[in-house]
């Protein structure tokens, strides 16, 4: 019988997969998110965990900003 | 999702949806008579005006031979423009097809309005030494600093500064399609926000007074009475003042919220309250067409992502705080720069780098605009770039399905999924699939009639 799972299936450039797997391998094993590695550009992950990543990204690229004070 | 874009129709798209005794009872107005036969296309206002002293129905055949035959689609639209406002009544006969005769009461009251003239639905106050009217220029610097104060109460409801006297309902209720209302943060611009502030003031205009309009029934107004006091008054002189004892108690209120807009003035002398009407409320019955007055650029761009804009307006400063970090604020100059972080900040909004590099061309100061590009090519490609920064990543809803009995079903699974529009992504070799959730139903149903 064909298996079906429920999730979000994620697509994005090599990179930013890598920043997703690497985000999921230090997680404790409860809260690893990533079902499937399907290949280097698309994952499928937790079907509830499409805010947490969204949310790890834009930490990531604010880490990279510096936004000079308002004086 | 297809984004709604905010269409700025003109009274007479109103007009047209009032149900039919209360366009006849509009219809009685003879000024609006003449402001729905100045917004028609010009063919329609030719069939009105042909048909003026005819009585009886004329034949759609014999219409039709009115124009040439590359003017059919005109002649259709015309139609249809005077079937929809009901001056055409449309009569159908099995032997002699179909035919359209005038409205009796707009054809009446037109009538009179030609033979009689222009008679103004009231008369200005008698200009003595007692009443001292502001010059037109002082009123056109009037309106537009009332409609502006608006505008930013509009956008910046968070603040709790009050710039002008419209209730906090109704305030809510313009701003209903222009600000998401998330608890939070307070309510922020939206996409359709940025873009009504990009049209030009006549559109705007018409927005909110149609927002104005559609919410009358609320207020237990009646709308076609709102309406024709509107369209009344686009009849009236600007400049010329007109006593108030002549309006009843809802024009009264309504003149109150007209003012806050900046389409009348309201003065108030010893014995006598009276009001004038400034350009913004004679342009009303003017057709969206006619209004093709550009707004100067003010905005100059550096290819070091600096912008200099030479505005004393406030407005301008909030809308160019949107996108950019506003670095000196002068009396008539705004010193700001394109930063990542403030374009994150308008993305996050949901305006789209697209609305500001528009906004950028169509405001840029006169002597950069003759440049090509008026905007320098690295700082629109940079906000481009940024842009698609933030969708580096694409997440779909989906299912994942493996396991397949062999590989005729797996093949036949990914066509189905495909016809469907559903297939996200597949692997042959170990018989594996992913589809949109929205396509799962039909996924298992499909799979089931496989096993059977």
């Amino acid at each position: 019988m064909v298996n079906a799972i429920k999730g979000v299936f994620v697509s994005c450039d090599i990179p930013m997969t890598q920043f997703i797997v690497n985000m999921n391998n230090s997680m404790p094993p409860s809260q690893k998110f990533i079902i499937h590695v399907l290949d280097s550009t698309h994952l499928f992950v937790q079907p509830h965990v499409e805010q947490m990543i969204r949310s790890a990204i834009s930490d990531f690229r604010d880490q990279n900003s510096y936004e000079k004070p308002t004086s | 999702m297809p984004q709604v874009k905010i269409i700025a129709k003109n009274f007479m798209d109103m007009v047209a949806s009032l149900p039919a005794i209360k366009l006849d009872k509009l219809y009685n107005n003879v000024f609006i008579c003449e402001a729905i036969l100045r917004s028609l296309p010009p063919l329609a206002k030719k069939y009105v005006l042909q048909m003026l002293y005819i009585d009886v129905p004329v034949p759609a055949t014999m219409m039709e031979e009115w124009v040439l035959a590359d003017g059919t689609s005109k002649h259709r639209v015309a139609i249809d423009r005077l079937i929809q406002l009901r001056i055409f009544s449309e009569i159908s006969d099995r032997k002699r097809g179909t035919s359209y005769s005038l409205n009796p009461t707009f054809q009446n009251n037109l009538q009179k309005h030609i033979i009689s003239g222009g008679v103004l639905p009231r008369e200005p106050m008698n200009s003595d030494n007692a009443i001292k009217l502001p010059s037109l220029q002082e009123l056109e610097t009037y309106a537009l600093k009332q409609w502006e104060c608006f505008l930013l109460q509009l956008i910046n409801s968070g603040q709790g500064e009050k710039l002008t006297g419209i209730s906090s309902s109704m305030m809510k209720i313009f701003q209903r399609g222009l600000l998401s209302q998330r608890d939070k943060d307070g309510p922020r611009l939206t996409e359709s926000g940025f873009q009504f502030l990009l049209m030009d003031t006549n559109a705007q205009l018409w927005y909110i007074i149609r927002e104005y309009i559609l919410n009358a029934e609320e207020r237990d107004v009646d709308p076609a009475d709102l309406i024709s006091f509107l369209l009344e008054l686009s009849f009236h002189v600007t400049g010329q003042a007109y006593n108030l004892n002549t309006l009843t108690e809802v024009q009264n209120n309504t003149l109150k919220d007209l003012a806050d807009l900046g389409l009348v003035k309201l003065q108030q002398g010893r014995k006598d309250s009276w009001f004038i009407p400034t350009k913004l409320a004679t342009n009303l019955s003017v057709s969206l067409a006619d209004s093709s007055a550009r707004k100067e650029g003010f905005v100059v761009m550096e290819t070091n992502f600096r912008m200099y804009a030479y505005s004393t307006s406030k407005l301008q400063c909030e809308i160019l705080r949107l996108f950019a970090r506003i670095e000196y604020q002068l009396p008539n100059l705004i010193a700001c720069a394109i930063t990542k972080e403030s374009l994150y900040n308008a993305f996050d909004n949901g305006i789209t780098s697209d609305q500001i590099i528009t906004f950028l061309q169509q405001n840029s100061h006169p002597r950069c605009a003759d440049r090509v590009p008026s905007i320098p090519e690295n700082v629109t490609d940079q906000i481009r770039l940024w842009e698609t920064d933030l969708q580096r990543i694409e997440m779909t809803q989906a299912h994942f399905y493996d396991e397949f009995p062999s590989k005729d079903v797996f093949e036949a699974a990914c066509d189905f999924a495909r016809e469907w529009r559903g297939l996200l992504w597949e692997d042959s070799k170990r018989m594996r699939l992913v589809v949109k959730s929205e396509v799962h139903n039909q996924m298992r149903e499909f799979l089931h009639t496989q096993s059977r």
